[in-house]
């Protein structure tokens, strides 16, 4: 029996009347090929290319546009509309387009589509972040010769990363809680325990699916609050309490 | 006692919102007052049509497709035909799949479904052993849905069977000469643990074949995408699907005969049918037999790949049989 060649997904074998905790605590469900340390790899990667990604796009554009004033409404409405549009419908849409290209199902489709989505809290968070920074300081380092590039950097970015990392926080839960629809459009990743589960009817696997999802999307707000806690110095956190730091 | 007037202000103030959800809860609730009321207005209409000469005396008769364009069509095909032969029909918005459709019969939501034969086995009997033999299938399913009242009528001469296509650049013919391959395999969730799908594939019992890799993929045209760009090389699909042309596909013959005969056929709730007697039964039987497998590519082609309304195709077929 060719077993060991055919590697079969993990899920395969799951019987229906399985229960959970049967199922969540066999050692096969986490280390088979196709199993939960295979798909929370696939999607702690997705995600996390894809925040490093959105922050290094919309964090200097946000912080440039907020420092000069420029173009205020027109980029926040901008992207703001753009979260008007489902993911699932952007990534659905643009996965028959990549495979026409010969891209394939993945990673393209839904790393646009959960790029858009990171983008907007981490750009609007940014932008109030540098907007809310008192002007007294801003003048005090202009009167001490700052530059306007040292000044944004040494003064507005410092005095606004806690607003700034709740931003990036929130996108992050976002996109962990989100990503789970590449199960459905060619990929697998998380999402595949909710596609089998309903593609199967079977409900051990819907649950489990919701139980990863869920518990790392809670885990990842855990990391960013304690990434807070290390990176930012304490003065900095405690003016972020002191205006009351909502975006929580 | 001046205090008196402030304070009421104050509770008018406090008041007002509430005022306003009362508003909006009234509003809503006539809605759905009025909605009731249009329902009952059917209902009602059903038993005054009573009089007319060429309206059929009985209950109404509501069906509903499964949720893909096939099923739709077919439902409005059935719908669309008993309404003409004056049967008070309902045909309901498409949902679910053929567990919801089963469920739905049973518990009484609908009255009328149409569904393929060895798809309701496997939902029914699962431990029952599958045919291609349609005859030897309604000998099992027939009684299992007498089981949750509903009869199961003639099958149809057409078949939206199992099919494992690959490309037409293909060397294979027949499913056992995928064996030696490697393919990469596509298929919906459902398929990879199906005895009549992946597990009949790969059981050494069957057609024993190793695939390079697995994608599973949700039921439809992405199947046919995800082939043409060469993303698989072989999916597990329907013989009925349009892109099988249209895309120049392969349906591979099943020469170890693992896939069930999926005919199509009406299934009917116990009491609409004893209701209406022989004649609905005779009805949809003439109907059924009228059906071919050319017919639901046909249908398949006009909505999936000319995007039209399946209820205007329905309607077209039925007027080019001169059912209507």
């Amino acid at each position: 029996m060719p077993v060991g060649q055919n590697q079969l997904p993990a899920q395969v074998a799951v019987p229906r009347d399985i229960g959970f905790f049967e199922w969540f605590f066999d050692a096969g469900t986490w280390t088979d090929k196709g199993g939960i340390l295979d798909s929370l790899w696939e999607t702690v990667l997705l995600c996390s290319v894809v925040i490093l990604v959105a922050v290094v796009i919309s964090v200097p554009i946000a912080a440039l546009l907020a420092h000069f004033g420029k173009a205020e409404v027109s980029t926040t409405w901008l992207v703001s509309i753009s979260r008007a549009v489902p993911t699932f419908a952007i990534a659905a849409l643009l996965v028959p387009w990549s495979l026409r290209r010969g891209w394939g199902f993945e990673p393209w489709p839904i790393f646009i589509a959960l790029l858009l989505l990171a983008l907007v809290p981490i750009y609007l968070n940014t932008y109030t972040a540098i907007r809310q920074v008192p002007e007294d300081s801003v003048d005090a380092a202009r009167a001490l010769g700052h530059s306007e590039t040292s000044i944004l950097a040494k003064v507005e970015l410092a005095l606004g990363a806690s607003v700034v990392m709740s931003g990036i926080r929130v996108a992050a839960i976002q996109v962990v809680a989100t990503e789970p629809i590449r199960a459905f459009l060619g990929g697998d990743g998380l999402g595949r325990y909710i596609r089998d589960g309903f593609g199967q009817s079977n409900n051990t696997l819907v649950l489990g699916g919701m139980v990863l999802i869920g518990g790392l999307a809670a885990l990842t707000g855990l990391v960013f609050v304690l990434m807070e806690r290390i990176m930012l110095p304490t003065g900095v956190r405690r003016l972020a309490r002191q205006q009351g730091d909502t975006d929580k | 006692m001046k205090a008196i007037p402030n304070r009421r202000r104050t509770a008018i103030k406090l008041m007002a919102p509430l005022v306003a959800l009362g508003l909006i809860a009234a509003a809503c609730g006539s809605d759905s007052d009025d909605d009731s009321s249009s329902t009952e207005a059917v209902s009602t209409d059903g038993e005054i049509v009573t009089t007319e000469a060429t309206a059929m005396d009985g209950p109404t008769i509501r069906l509903r497709g499964q949720d893909f364009s096939e099923s739709i069509t077919i439902a409005e095909v059935y719908g669309q035909f008993l309404q003409a032969k004056g049967y008070d029909v309902e045909i309901q918005t498409p949902a679910g799949f053929r567990t919801e459709a089963i469920a739905s019969i049973e518990n009484g939501d609908v009255d009328l479904i149409v569904d393929y034969i060895g798809g309701s086995l496997t939902a029914l009997v699962p431990d029952a052993p599958t045919s291609a033999d349609p005859d030897e299938i309604v000998a099992l399913i027939g009684p299992a849905y007498e089981e949750i009242g509903a009869t199961l009528l003639t099958y149809s001469s057409a078949v939206d069977g199992d099919a494992f296509i690959v490309r037409g650049d293909s060397e294979a013919n027949t499913i056992s000469d995928v064996a030696g391959l490697d393919y990469v395999f596509g298929g919906a969730a459902a398929c990879f643990e199906r005895e009549q799908c992946f597990i009949g594939y790969t059981s050494p019992d069957v057609y024993n074949i190793t695939f390079a890799d697995t994608v599973t993929l949700e039921f439809g045209p992405l199947l046919g995408e995800a082939l043409l760009a060469e993303e698989v090389d072989a999916v597990q699909w329907n013989t009925t699907a349009p892109q099988i042309i249209a895309n120049g596909f392969k349906v591979l013959e099943d020469d170890l005969g693992l896939h069930p005969a999926q005919n199509i056929a009406p299934i009917v709730n116990s009491e609409v049918l004893a209701a209406y007697g022989a004649e609905l039964s005779a009805d949809l039987d003439e109907l059924s037999a009228l059906i071919t497998t050319a017919d639901l590519v046909a249908w398949n082609t006009e909505t999936d790949i000319e995007l039209r309304e399946s209820d205007a195709v329905a309607t077209e077929w039925l007027e080019s049989k001169g059912l209507l």
